[in-house]
């Protein structure tokens, strides 16, 4: 690339007069300062400029054919910077354009540049700061004679906090005679350089290999792999520093990274994603690699590998699913005790819809379902002697109940997820106006049940009420409350199961949730449809009234739940708000009570007042503020974050990550029962164990991401990371025993013996 | 029960709530984001959904800025679509920056388009916008489309054949084709984040 010169200044020449002076009384040949038009600054900035730069050779004087070397000295103020080839995440490569009549110049030689980072870490660039010389190898024509020109163009970047673009033209004369003259002064800079400047493996004595985890790259998609060096003829294994990597700019290829493997030096994970539109030619892997520490000294290698042929991901059409092709990269082991996620243990739609259908089943034993389930057989007691044919239209409008709300469940999943949201399951637990919503529909069941009202009845006989209130529609009722309190509820084999259908085609999604709903339904089904249970059932009588009545309190012992779970999500103002709207809704039910035995304007005006009465008490009373996290509940835990289980595993210490959630049930019955329990706590302090808990109770889109790698929708997960191989965590069973958990503890602490060969 | 007990189940169902995805990433979903402009109005990004929306990270102390709206790029390049299918929306992260600075800069400049305050950064790092300038197209679904730099012209000496990357990829949406280039590398000054 050659650019006109024509931009020297009117001052240029006089300048160079000057120089030239000072040339001779210098005394000739040796240690002569560059001519000032060899010098220039730029980047003007509150008076001073931030860079100079000066164009230098190697030698004084020239011979024809002869080989020299030019180059760039940019001197950058403290603090200042400019940039490698590759900027990184924002600047501008550095550029030189020569012209050199007489003379040809090749290639640019880049020394290893320095990573810098803004003080948040959050940008990372590459370049240099203080003085770096950007040289490249000359060579004189046979014909030359004279002197030769040489003149360099430099368009840099150069960046503080501001950044200042800079243009310098730099110009000098290079005699040419008999013999080529060494310059004394400068050639040392030209080799100190050059020292720092990558050099092919090969001629450091090393050979590199690349195994990619990927047969290929997708699209779109993360990538995984490991950079192997190898010395050759009794070179030692390689030890590096901190920022020892760093990539050129690969068409299509983004966030390449390494990370030294622990325990084994010359090991190197490889880390970068495909761009959705990365160049179907197979890209490589270019970057250089700096060996050694500030001890021992430091020696850059380039890297140049064939990565990987690319393949166009499927999901790249609309809305790339979120989570499941991070699960391949997280190098979650096979090995894991319980189900793996969907994509890396290769689950099979069949599996995960069997996984559906028992999580559904096990879901009736859950502390938030089991009261419907209560309910429902209590129903059921009472139309047991009807005909079979009744009996079996209940059971159907149960199930349709389960299936049709968890129809609808899906198909918001669905919508939410076409609107570019990230859902996951029991997600609807984070808004307080769907907590507050629930435990206003339980209040009015159980008032219901109280006798407080009845719906859709005017009758006062006590048969014609009981009987009017176990209608078909109550029944559909039924089946939907259970699935609106099962979603927090993530039972064993569902956080599998959900995590993968959320992250698959909306075929896969709905028919997950219908297997789920079936096996909801099943235990009811039975009871009807297997004539021998039903007969074992206590006969109808005058307890039932009284235990519909005790049934009504245990709905509100479910809402006691959600109003706790309220206060996790905003504090003890939401609570107390939430509490003034269920008693007003109470009212309401009440005042509904009043007028339901009555009729025309006295019933309407009643019902309206209720309505109304209910509507204004929400309006008021329904406002939330989130608000801070509380103190973690466990004691001697802290939040989790990716920096403090870096700091963690560095200080060489195992780590459990609780992924939890206040309206996590399964989550908390193991954090009260299991991981407040003696042993495992005494094992937890003699492994030294980091305690992290990641709290999903409100919106954490980082823990949802960080779920989501694992194939994950919904909270509780349990992750143990063993220092010996920080990049292959364990995913605990959802139902945690206090023996698995020591076991894992004593496997992740086991270091090397239990490390697997990476 | 049944009618007013199923009406109410599903209704305080339904109204479930939205979410924010991790970080913007061409063919995900764009994070959510409710700014307030220069002169105090909101825009959230959700209103917006059904357009087509451009994201600039913005900060007129970068030279790289400077230079586009002096040459009229940012200006040119939204005056030429259709307004009621395309939304562009200036971000500027710059913790320093204030209501007035936008303001001003928007009437030495003499451009339409809202410059979005995000003294925080928060709505920036959501993004990973780490440039100025950086350039996002969300579609009208909310899913990013394009993620990168305004054009190929990093140095501002390109004289013929300098492709807008941003206005290539509205093109294409409009009419319904793949962006040709989904992302490409920004260039320019960093993002001055409050730290």
């Amino acid at each position: 690339m050659t650019r006109p010169r024509a931009r020297r200044t009117s001052g240029g020449g006089l300048f160079f007069l000057a120089g030239l002076g000072l040339w001779l009384a210098a005394g000739g040949a040796g240690a002569a300062p560059p001519p000032a038009s060899a010098v220039a600054s730029g980047a003007l900035d509150e008076g001073k400029s931030r860079v100079e730069a000066t164009l230098l050779t190697d030698v004084t004087q020239v011979k024809p054919g002869d080989s020299f070397r030019v180059g760039v000295l940019f001197k950058m103020h403290p603090g200042w910077h400019i940039y490698w080839k590759n900027p990184g995440e924002s600047g501008l490569a550095s550029e030189i354009s020569w012209d050199t009549p007489g003379s040809t110049v090749g290639e640019l030689q880049w020394p290893m540049p320095s990573t810098l980072r803004t003080s948040d870490g959050f940008i990372t660039t590459y370049g240099y700061e203080g003085e770096v010389l950007l040289s490249a190898q000359a060579h004189a024509s046979e014909k030359a004679e004279g002197s030769l020109q040489l003149s360099a163009a430099a368009d840099v970047l150069v960046c503080e906090v501001n950044c200042l673009p800079a243009q310098l033209v730099l110009l000098r004369q290079l005699p040419v005679g008999p013999e080529t003259h060494r310059d004394a002064e400068h050639a040392p800079a030209f080799d100190a350089a050059l020292a720092r400047v990558p050099v092919a493996p090969e001629r450091a004595n090393y050979t590199v290999a690349l195994a990619l985890d990927q047969p290929s790259l997708t699209t779109g998609r993360a990538f995984t792999g490991t950079v192997t060096l190898a010395g050759t003829s009794g070179v030692p294994p390689p030890t590096v520093d901190k920022d020892f990597f760093v990539p050129e700019r690969v068409p299509g290829i983004k966030h390449l990274a390494l990370t030294a493997v622990d325990g084994q030096p010359g090991t190197f994970k490889l880390e970068g994603k495909a761009s959705p539109d990365v160049p179907a030619s197979e890209p490589r892997f270019t970057g250089v690699l700096r060996l050694g520490t500030a001890a021992s000294g430091y020696h850059a290698l380039r890297l140049d590998l064939p990565l990987a042929p690319v393949v166009k991901g499927s999901a790249e059409k609309g809305v790339a699913p979120a989570a499941a092709p991070k699960a391949v990269s997280a190098g979650v082991p096979g090995a894991a005790p319980v189900a793996a996620p969907a994509e890396a243990s290769g689950l099979s739609l069949g599996l995960v819809l069997v996984f559906a259908f028992l999580g559904g089943l096990l879901l009736n034993l859950m502390p938030c379902v089991f009261p419907v389930l209560a309910l429902k057989a209590y129903g059921f007691t009472r139309t047991v002697g009807d005909e079979r044919g009744r009996v079996g239209a209940h059971a159907l409008a149960y199930t349709g109940g389960i299936i049709g709300s968890l129809l609808a469940l899906a198909l918001a999943v669905l919508a939410l997820r076409a609107a570019g949201h990230g859902v996951g399951w029991g997600f609807q637990f984070q808004e307080p106006l769907f907590v507050a919503g629930v435990a206003a529909v339980l209040v009015a069941f159980s008032l219901n049940l109280f006798g407080v009202f009845n719906v859709g009845t005017d009758g006062t006989a006590l048969v014609e009420k009981v009987d009017a209130s176990h209608g078909l529609g109550r029944s559909v009722g039924e089946g939907v409350l259970a699935v609106v309190l099962a979603t927090p509820c993530s039972a064993p084999m569902l956080g599998t199961a959900v995590g993968f259908a959320l992250t698959s085609g909306p075929a896969t999604v709905i028919l997950t949730f219908v297997l789920m709903g079936l096996g909801l339904a099943l235990p009811f089904c039975l009871l009807v449809l297997v004539p021998g249970l039903a007969r074992r059932l206590p006969r109808p009588g005058a307890w039932m009234e009284r235990f519909k009545q005790l049934l009504g309190f245990a709905l509100l012992g479910t809402t006691v739940w959600l109003v706790w779970v309220m206060g996790g999500l905003t504090g003890v103002d939401g609570m107390a708000r939430t509490l003034a709207f269920l008693a007003v809704v109470a009212l309401g039910a009440w005042l509904y009570g009043l007028v339901q035995g009555t009729s025309g304007t006295r019933k309407l005006m009643g019902v309206a007042a209720a309505v109304g009465l209910v509507a204004l008490g929400g309006a008021w009373s329904l406002r939330f503020d989130e608000v801070a996290p509380q103190a973690a509940r466990v004691t001697g835990v802290q939040a989790w974050s990716e920096e403090a289980v870096a700091t963690a595993l560095a200080a060489g210490q195992p780590v459990f990550i609780d992924f939890t959630a206040d309206w996590c049930l399964t989550c908390k019955f193991n954090e009260r029962t299991v991981l407040q329990d003696e042993d495992v706590r005494a094992a937890f302090a003699q492994h030294q164990v980091a305690f992290l808990v990641a709290d999903w109770t409100r919106r954490d889109a980082r823990i949802s991401a960080k779920l989501a790698e694992f194939g994950r929708a919904g909270v509780p997960m349990y992750l143990l990371v063993s220092p010996s191989a920080p990049d292959k965590p364990e995913v605990l069973n959802e139902l945690l025993t206090e023996d698995t958990l020591i076991d894992a503890v004593r496997r992740a602490s086991g270091r090397v013996a239990d490390a697997r060969p990476y | 029960m049944k009618s007013l007990f199923t009406a109410v189940a599903l209704s305080v169902m339904l109204p479930v709530v939205a979410f924010a995805a991790d970080t913007a990433q061409v063919g995900k979903p764009a994070p959510a984001f409710t700014l307030k402009d220069e002169a105090g109005k909101e825009h959230s990004l959700s209103k917006y959904k059904g357009k087509i929306v451009v994201l600039e990270w913005t900060n007129p102390g970068c030279p790289f800025v400077q230079r586009h709206y002096t040459a009229n790029t940012m200006q040119k390049t939204f005056g030429g679509f259709d307004s009621s299918k395309v939304v562009w929306l200036a971000v500027d992260s710059t913790a320093s920056n204030t209501p007035d600075k936008s303001a001003a800069w928007k009437k030495e400049k003499g451009f339409s388009f809202p410059v979005l305050q995000d003294p925080s950064g928060k709505v920036g790092k959501e993004y990973g916008a780490k440039t100025t300038p950086h350039m996002y197209v969300i579609d009208d679904k909310g899913v990013v489309r394009y993620a990168g730099a305004i054009d190929d012209d990093a140095r501002g000496n390109k004289t013929a054949d300098t492709t807008n990357y941003v206005k290539t990829a509205v093109d294409a949406l409009l009419s319904g084709k793949d962006v040709p280039t989904a992302t490409s590398e920004p260039y320019g000054c960093s993002v001055k984040y409050k730290s």
